[in-house]
């Protein structure tokens, strides 16, 4: 301490009226701290936590399409798409294994940071505080599904010194409870007293009310609380859409790895695997186009539709998925009727520049006359409707024995990097 | 001040009287007057800027350009001593006596050449000015005219090639202002830079190589730049250049010294008329040879793929556009100087013109610095000096490398059928098949322009208070200011393309106060304390701002504020230092000195915890010839000068980036709105200074007739606590965080034999030779098997050498064939197959891609220069510096790419085979032989001609007809031969410039040109 004074006297002197501080900030970017210290900055972070899950949407994607029967990889893909592709060789180092498990939790750090902050956060509407912290919820809870359909386990948190696996059953419960409890937050509020917070903090085209049903909706159904389920997905709102956005100088994460890059591209064989007359192979998929440049012939690529402009959006959910929901869990309810009326409202969907109509003819009681053939009916028309949502997999657990068709790959490996630096995480 | 025995009262008693400014008035003192000439001992020529110091006292004075001193002084009668040091002289002492005269001329006093310059004063990480022999670790001077007289060296770090026992000094890159990497003993860091600290008389200067456009290897690599700041400083301003190579030496700087220290002195007035001299010089190189290219008539497999030809073996024309890309280099530097004062006041005032054209066409660099010193005598107690440079540098240059619009790049891209010939019917340039870009429309049409604008200046003042005590203050400043445009046309690079305007702008504010204070006291007769007690503060501000645009319309040639698509980025920069010295050297007699010290230090770049450290130090200097026993001994018969010396130190390095300790949230946006996203890289307020503990030992000995004399040093560097990228789990939310992990080690011996070989009456032959070898182990990396690699294949792994070359090999049979069309096991050994190097349709599985090995290291194992002198009669000088590097490795990605594309002169000859509708050719297109990186690491010995000079010093008769005191004329040749194995175009030149760990990559840059001078200098 004596030679710290002595010297720092003596460079005080030396300095005479020079700017001394040892104290600095990074005039660049703000830290963590700095950031959300202000309502500001928590807006900004709470944005782009929307920003991280629009950016990496590809990444929740990209595996359940390529093992599944949705895409095809081009010549050029990397070795890694074309292990999944193949269902060979799938390296727990490659970045398709650990890409989604990195921004998952990536996001849910962002989302925690958000959550943790704002109770702090001084002269701010109830309204405003609610709205930014189920939006966090919602995110959190999507990432951390998403990810569930990828892999068997995985933390349920983000910690610096790594989470602790648990069973992805226990990973969907969690979203569960994290969606509950957003829906509650907002519960008291009107959308007028959560204006504030939806035109300042809610990514444009983005419907948060909607979101967090229609994920409660998809996530009871996927671990089989069918009532649940659909009570969730008769409080979406069917008229709305809910998008995630890419206005320049965002790129269409989706568009940048299948038409700019060119790694992967739909399957032909899933656009002749639809009914005749299904507009939505049209509208995914533009089976005319020329493949990727040096796609092998045996391989028959079509190329991307919906999500063949650089400024594509994408649905988080479609409407046609929430009334596959319902006719699931009537179906599995025993009340087949209604869920051979739910499909039949889903195939009569005209759909918009933004979500898929198949306007196909309703089918009858007849043709749908047991359980198995309306569950095997819904996974036809899931396959179609929700083309490149990430679903696929998952659906293919669910449903896919009911027609004896299989995913390639049960699930994605525990990622190399997560292995060797996650002294939580055994066996692998 | 002389006390006759040592007790601590008369000690107190001594520091009282010194303090209250007496010393111990024995006789009546009288104001006397001492003056002298100093000359060189064989020319009888005076000697400028030799230290004259009266023995005992603080009173001295330096020579002027006459080879006059003058002392003045309140002296006792008596017998005197007057000691006389000048660089690169051995010192001598003077008896004289004071008498009844005021008035004392003490005549002419000879000064010899001396090979080991033991008494030279060194100033570089000492804490004062102290003489080479009462330190224990080495510094190494290298003497103003070495520098000046480097022939066609334009700027100070290529003229110090060779000259260095143990720096490693590369030019990276042939183009004008090209930059030049410097390693002293090794590599110590992997993340941080390895570049040397670079001080300018005192003043803490900018050496940031970081480029502000790529033209050479892609951006985000680091460490790419085509200039350093070593350029800034004219090479005939400079008086001497210290060089500090470890932390034994450098750590008085502590925190930032890990790479080691260069400092530059420049040229400062001296008393006597004003002296004028004038250098002029005319430069002409060209490139040392060409790329071999493949010139066989008939078509090759790579013609016929990239549309030269229609098949195989037809006659085909081909285009070796070579010397429409290289053409003969042009320059020409001026410099005028003038320097004089009286006793009060000295003055020195340069301004230096210079231009060059490059051996690339289109490349040139123009050159414009001023400079001036003033040191003024206040009264005996206080003196100041001013110094400031100015630099504007403007330097265009072509992309290359790595650059896909690279000029070179293109030549070894494209195969030879391809003719880029203006096509006056298309008003085009047509494309290159394979990257798109004509290398021709880029040297006509594109810019690529740097320009600098640089100030460097210091204030000092120098007060002595008491005869025993000095207090200096230095406050340096250096503002430098650099921009870099960089145009692109419209439809260079492909029908598509927009056109790109970038412009971006560093500039950079950094200061350093410095204040010493320095006391001497006399312990007893035999025991003298030398304490040092000093403070610094520094400020680094660094504002990067680019502005660029692309979508350019006809004739738009900046950024614009309308129709091009603008974009635009800011980077700031702050990192400040404090920190504290104390520093004592004991000396006994003139035997045995021991200096101890420690620094404390912060940098506002560490976290509040770990912001102090301390760097102590430790050196000993033992001149066993001086002791009573040597001249009796067989030593003193065998030799005349014998010092032993060791030293201990430790210094730090600064980390990757000042923000390191934050956890920072990135700047994005969401949909048009602002947003933030917490960073992937973790803040680590733990983080501390890389350390480097550095040991060395050594002598230097000399022959009885000093025309011999011997320098050998050991030295081992252990950097610790290396910053490492350390991964975190996935579900940290983060990727990674640095921390202070890794380890690794430098060793290695310096020897250095100077001897006058001949010392005839009209012929002497001076010859300095230097071998240095280092031995670079890493020790410790996150975990032991982690690989780290840089730019291409250099590789950081526990137990090799930092940026060992690490890539795949050939499959090989038992007799070492190479067998492509097998079967192989885990290692890559051939179980079944014959040998052949072209794969084919059949191919077994391969065995290329993922099993890799240690190839060799960038970095020679040792080094070896040899410089000679001649004097021939007395107006000739003949001098040549061979610089000759061992054991590195390079990679010659030139031939790589070349050959892959059929670019290459041996693709002419190469075998294909059809195999199932397809041909398969040794070299063209074989993707195997491309990713076997083993093929193209060579052996990368060389020993260059460095410098070969002739000078001639006119007959004074002569050069008075101009009204000149003198003149020389010098005819000098640099980088004239190089002889080598290496097949590439120069071994030297590195892809990666200054990278710490990428080097050794020759890919598609300028070679260093062979250069021609022919000089003129006047002294008036």
């Amino acid at each position: 301490m004596r030679i710290r004074l002595t010297f720092g006297l003596l460079a005080l002197v030396a300095s005479a009226a020079c700017n001394t501080g040892l104290d600095v900030t990074n005039p660049n970017s703000p830290t963590e701290q700095a950031a959300l210290s202000n309502l500001d900055g928590v807006i900004a972070t709470e944005l782009g936590m929307q920003d991280q899950f629009a950016t990496s949407f590809n990444t929740y994607v990209r595996a359940p399409a390529l093992v599944t029967d949705e895409w095809g990889t081009a010549s050029k893909a990397l070795a890694a798409d074309i292990s999944l592709f193949t269902g060979q060789g799938i390296d727990a180092s490659y970045g398709v294994v650990s890409d989604p498990y990195y921004f998952t939790y990536r996001i849910a750090r962002t989302a925690d940071a958000v959550i943790n902050a704002v109770p702090n956060i001084s002269g701010i509407t109830p309204g405003f505080a609610a709205g930014l912290t189920a939006n966090a919820k919602l995110f959190k809870a999507m990432a951390l599904g998403m990810a569930a359909q990828q892999y068997a386990q995985l933390p349920i948190d983000a910690s610096v010194t790594g989470g602790t696996p648990v069973p992805r059953a226990q990973v969907f419960a969690e979203a569960i409870r994290l969606l509950e409890s957003a829906r509650s937050d907002l519960a008291p509020y009107s959308d007028a007293d959560l204006s504030g917070f939806t035109s300042r903090a809610v990514s444009t085209g983005f419907d948060v009310r909607n979101t967090i049903d229609a994920m409660l909706a998809r996530y009871y159904l996927f671990t089989g609380a069918y009532q649940q389920a659909l009570d969730a997905a008769k409080r979406v709102d069917l008229t709305k859409v809910s998008l995630l956005t890419y206005p320049d100088p965002g790129i269409n994460p989706i568009y940048n790895y299948g038409v700019v890059a060119g790694y992967v591209a739909p399957l032909k064989s899933w656009a002749r695997g639809a009914e005749s007359g299904d507009q939505r192979v049209g509208f995914w998929a533009d089976t005319l186009a020329a493949p990727p440049v040096g796609t092998p012939p045996t391989l028959q690529l079509a190329q991307f539709k919906l999500y063949g402009t650089r400024n594509a959006p994408i649905p988080v959910y479609v409407p046609g998925e929430m009334r596959l929901i319902k006719a699931e869990a009537e179906a599995q309810l025993g009340d087949l009727p209604s869920a051979i009326a739910d499909i039949n409202a889903e195939r009569a969907e005209t759909g918009t520049a933004v979500t898929p109509g198949a306007q196909l003819p309703p089918l009858t009681a007849v043709q749908l006359n047991t359980k198995d053939k309306v569950l095997a009916q819904i996974l036809q028309e899931r396959r179609y409707e929700l083309f490149a949502q990430g679903l696929r997999w998952e659906d293919l657990r669910r449903l896919g024995p009911v027609v004896g068709v299989q995913p390639r790959v049960d699930f994605l490996p525990m990622p190399q990097a997560e292995c060797t630096t996650n002294p939580n995480v055994t066996g692998c | 001040m002389a006390v006759s025995r040592f007790s601590p009262r008369a000690a107190a008693l001594a520091l009282g009287m010194a303090i209250a400014g007496g010393g111990t008035p024995l006789l009546a003192q009288q104001a006397y007057t001492i003056h002298g000439r100093v000359v060189e001992a064989n020319s009888l020529q005076p000697l400028p800027s030799a230290t004259v110091l009266l023995v005992g006292t603080q009173l001295g004075a330096a020579t002027d350009n006459q080879g006059q001193f003058t002392i003045r002084g309140t002296l006792a009668p008596g017998a005197h001593q007057l000691q006389v040091t000048h660089l690169g002289h051995a010192r001598v002492v003077r008896d004289f006596t004071l008498g009844t005269s005021l008035n004392v001329d003490v005549g002419a006093i000879a000064m010899q050449t001396n090979p080991i310059q033991l008494n030279e004063v060194v100033v570089t990480g000492t804490g004062a000015p102290t003489e080479r022999r009462k330190v224990g670790s080495t510094i190494t001077s290298v003497p103003g005219e070495q520098i000046n007289n480097a022939p066609a060296a334009q700027s100070v770090d290529k003229a110090l090639q060779g000259k260095v026992i143990g720096a490693v000094i590369s030019q990276n890159n042939g183009q004008p202002g090209g930059g030049v990497s410097i390693r002293l003993r090794g590599t110590g860091s992997i993340l941080g830079g390895a570049e040397p600290l670079i001080v300018v008389d005192g003043v803490i200067v900018e050496n940031n190589s970081e480029a502000l456009v790529s033209l050479g290897a892609n951006a985000g690599r680091g460490g790419a730049a085509l200039t350093n700041s070593l350029s800034d400083i004219a090479p005939g301003d400079i008086d001497h250049v210290e060089v500090v190579k470890g932390a034994a030496a450098a750590a008085l700087y502590g925190s930032r010294a890990n790479n080691g220290v260069i400092q530059i002195f420049t040229k400062r007035g001296t008393t006597g008329k004003p002296s004028v001299a004038f250098h002029t010089e005319f430069l002409t190189g060209n490139a040392p040879k060409e790329y071999s290219l493949n010139a066989s008539p008939t078509a090759g497999r790579g013609d016929v793929l990239y549309g030269g030809a229609s098949a195989l073996g037809v006659p085909v024309t081909r285009y070796n556009y070579q010397d429409q890309i290289f053409q003969q280099s042009n320059g020409a530097i001026n410099q005028l100087s003038v320097s004089g004062g009286s006793a009060a006041t000295k003055y020195y005032a340069s301004g230096q013109w210079q231009t060059q054209t490059g051996i690339v066409r289109s490349t040139d660099m123009n050159n414009f610095n001023a400079r001036s010193s003033l040191t003024q005598t206040l009264n005996d107690k206080l003196s100041f000096t001013v110094n400031g440079s100015y630099i504007q540098r403007k330097s265009d240059f072509v992309p290359e490398g790595e650059q896909t619009q690279g000029v070179i790049t293109t030549l070894i891209f494209t195969p030879t059928t391809y003719n880029p010939a203006y096509n006056p019917t298309t008003g085009r340039y047509p494309y290159s098949p394979i990257l798109g870009t004509n290398p021709l429309d880029v040297i006509a049409n594109w810019k690529a322009q740097d320009n600098t604008n640089r100030f460097i200046g210091d204030f000092s003042t120098n007060w002595t208070p008491l005869s025993s005590l000095t207090v200096n203050y230095l406050f340096g400043f250096d503002r430098d200011n650099e921009t870099f445009y960089y145009y692109q046309p419209p439809l260079s690079t492909g029908a598509a393309f927009t056109g790109s305007v970038q412009n971006p702008t560093r500039d950079v504010t950094r200061f350093n106060n410095d204040l010493t204070l320095t006391h001497e006291y006399d312990l007893s007769r035999a025991l003298h304390l030398t304490s040092t007690l000093g403070g610094r503060q520094t400020s680094d501000h660094s504002n990067v701002l680019s502005a660029n645009a692309s979508g350019l319309s006809p004739g738009q040639t900046t950024v614009g504020s309308g129709g091009a698509t603008p974009t635009s980025g800011q980077t700031i920069t702050d990192i400040r230092t404090l920190g504290g010295f104390l520093q004592e050297r004991l000396g006994w007699g003139e035997r045995l000195f021991v200096t101890g010290g420690l620094n404390y230090e912060a940098s506002s770049a560490f976290g509040s915890d770990q912001r102090w450290q301390l760097f102590p130090r430790l050196n000993a200097s033992w001149s066993v010839d001086q002791e009573p026993f040597f001249a009796g001994s067989f030593l003193g018969h065998a030799l005349s000068t014998l010092r032993l010396r060791a030293a201990y130190g430790e210094t730090g390095g600064q980390p990757p980036s000042a923000y390191s300790i934050f956890d920072n949230y990135a700047v994005a946006s969401r949909a048009g709105k602002p947003a933030l996203i917490p960073g992937s890289v973790a803040g680590n307020p733990e983080l501390k200074p890389e350390r480097q503990r550095e040991y060395e030992a050594g002598f230097d000995a000399a022959l009885p007739d000093n025309r011999v004399a011997l320098e050998f040093t050991w030295y081992h560097k252990h950097s610790t606590d290396l910053v490492l990228n350390t991964p975190l789990p996935l579900s940290s939310g983060y990727s990674f965080q640095l921390q202070n992990v890794g380890s690794l080690t430098n060793k290695g011996v310096e020897i250095g034999l100077t001897s006058l070989l001949l010392n005839r009456h009209s012929f002497q032959w001076n010859s300095r030779l230097a071998y240095s070898a280092n031995d670079s182990r890493v020790d410790k990396l996150v975990t032991p098997n982690d690989t780290l690699i840089f730019g291409y294949f250099n590789a950081v792994a526990v137990g090799q050498p930092v940026g060992e070359f690490y890539g795949a090999y050939f499959p090989r049979d038992a007799q070492g064939n190479i067998v492509y069309n097998g079967r192989y096991d885990a290692n890559c050994n051939v179980i079944a197959g014959t040998a052949g190097i072209i794969p084919s349709a059949a191919r077994g599985a391969t065995c290329k891609t993922t099993l890799k090995k240690f190839l060799g290291s960038p970095d020679p194992k040792w080094t070896l220069s040899w410089n000679n002198d001649f004097n021939i009669g007395s107006h000739t000088q003949v001098s040549f510096l061979l610089d000759g590097r061992f054991g590195n490795k390079v990679a010659n990605f030139s031939r790589r790419i070349s050959e892959y594309f059929g670019a290459g002169a041996s693709n002419a000859n190469e075998q294909c085979v059809v195999s199932g509708g397809t041909t398969y050719c040794q070299e063209t297109l074989n993707a195997d032989r491309h990713t076997t990186y083993e093929a193209f690491v060579e052996d990368g010995s060389f020993v260059k001609l460095r410098e070969l000079a002739l000078r001639y010093t006119l007959d004074p008769s002569i050069a008075g007809r101009v009204g000149a005191e003198s003149a020389t004329i010098s005819l000098a040749g640099r980088n004239l031969h190089t002889w080598t194995n290496y097949t590439g175009i120069d071994p030297e030149i590195n892809l990666f410039s200054a990278n710490t760990v990428a080097r050794g990559v020759e890919f598609g840059t300028s070679p260093i040109p062979r250069m021609f001078s022919l000089g003129l200098n006047l002294n008036f």
